[in-house]
């Protein structure tokens, strides 16, 4: 068994600093890892990383994280990113981490994704620069997620992300704004690999459960969906975990 | 007697949340009759109150209602099995 501790859009600034806390505290005994699904910070600033990294970091179990649009205001992610890795903080972009739990080896593998759309209603890669620029960014972006997803062997495999990968975890926001919270590209990837469940933020208020086209688990975690700090999702349950074997 | 509420005004509103200070872009502006009424939660009761003095500071004459809530953050009390 393993639980995974999730939240996204918490956009942490000074003003936030000792919020979260005490209920991260609580980790160790809720959780065997926390993943933070983007905007993690208000402006992406390096200073608003420092604040993120003293209220989310130093935790007694693993943090990993993907940036989100909000971290990327500053055009100061790669310092972002520096700041959160030099605190302990796996920062995922295009690859994964194996984190070994109690004889269980959990992969997280993560981007931050992009916009686009959903089928029937997305944009194409197709006319001006600019448009095959948008579309072909977040084709970069899903195919670097597949390959990251494939990248590792576990036994319980995670996507996390900022941007959504299926419109259902979207329901409650304006439709006209879909293709800027999420893209179906996003959900192919998930689905290209043995993904036991996806995580992602962005769309504040959208729906908290959705499922990919090949039936995996997608969660919106965003702060304002889950209203807690963080929600814990139990994966591997019927697994024997090895330090209760007798010896 | 406040300033007419149309769409450009709600528009330059969502506009100036988005701005570099504010940087909220999940508050929800809606028109009724010559109020504008914000909605969508935020991470403090600061920021609450600065969109508020920011609208009325850029649009002294607009009436706004605020329901704006601040998001929760206490620890769950719940585990999600997935399967």
């Amino acid at each position: 068994m393993i639980r995974i501790a999730a939240v996204g859009d918490v956009h942490v600034d000074r003003d936030v600093l000792g919020r979260f806390r005490p209920a991260l505290e609580e980790l160790p005994d809720r959780a065997d890892a926390l993943l933070v699904a983007g905007d993690l910070t208000r402006h992406g600033t390096v200073e608003e990383a420092r604040c993120f990294a003293t209220e989310f970091g130093g935790l007694a179990v693993p943090v990993v994280a993907v940036l989100g649009n909000h971290d990327h205001q500053s055009d100061q992610q790669a310092r972002v990113s520096d700041v959160l890795t030099d605190s302990g903080i796996t920062v995922l972009e295009g690859d994964a981490t194996v984190l070994e739990i109690r004889g269980h080896r959990l992969g997280v593998a993560g981007v931050k994704g992009f916009g686009g759309g959903f089928a029937g209603a997305c944009a194409s890669n197709f006319g001006e620069r600019e448009m095959k620029d948008f579309v072909g960014t977040t084709e970069v972006i899903a195919e670097r997620l597949t390959a990251a997803l494939l990248s590792v062997q576990v036994d319980a495999l995670v996507a996390l992300t900022h941007y959504a990968p299926v419109p259902e975890t979207l329901i409650g926001e304006p439709l006209e704004i879909y293709p800027f919270l999420g893209c179906y590209q996003l959900g192919r990837a998930i689905d290209a690999a043995p993904t036991a469940l996806a995580l992602h933020g962005h769309a504040h208020h959208g729906s908290e459960r959705g499922r990919t086209p090949g039936g995996v688990p997608v969660r919106n975690v965003a702060h304002p969906v889950i209203k807690q700090a963080y929600n814990v999702y139990q994966l591997l349950s019927s697994e024997v975990d090895l330090e209760t074997l007798p010896a | 007697m406040g300033t007419q509420v149309d769409e450009y005004l709600e528009a330059e509103v969502q506009q100036l949340l988005t701005d570099g200070r504010i940087a909220e872009l999940g508050i929800t502006v809606q028109r009724r009759e010559n109020v504008l009424v914000l909605g969508g939660e935020v991470e403090s009761v600061q920021r609450r109150d600065e969109i508020c003095r920011q609208i009325t500071t850029h649009f002294p004459e607009v009436e706004i209602a605020c329901d704006i809530g601040i998001t929760r953050a206490q620890a769950p009390s719940e585990v999600e099995e997935i399967s």
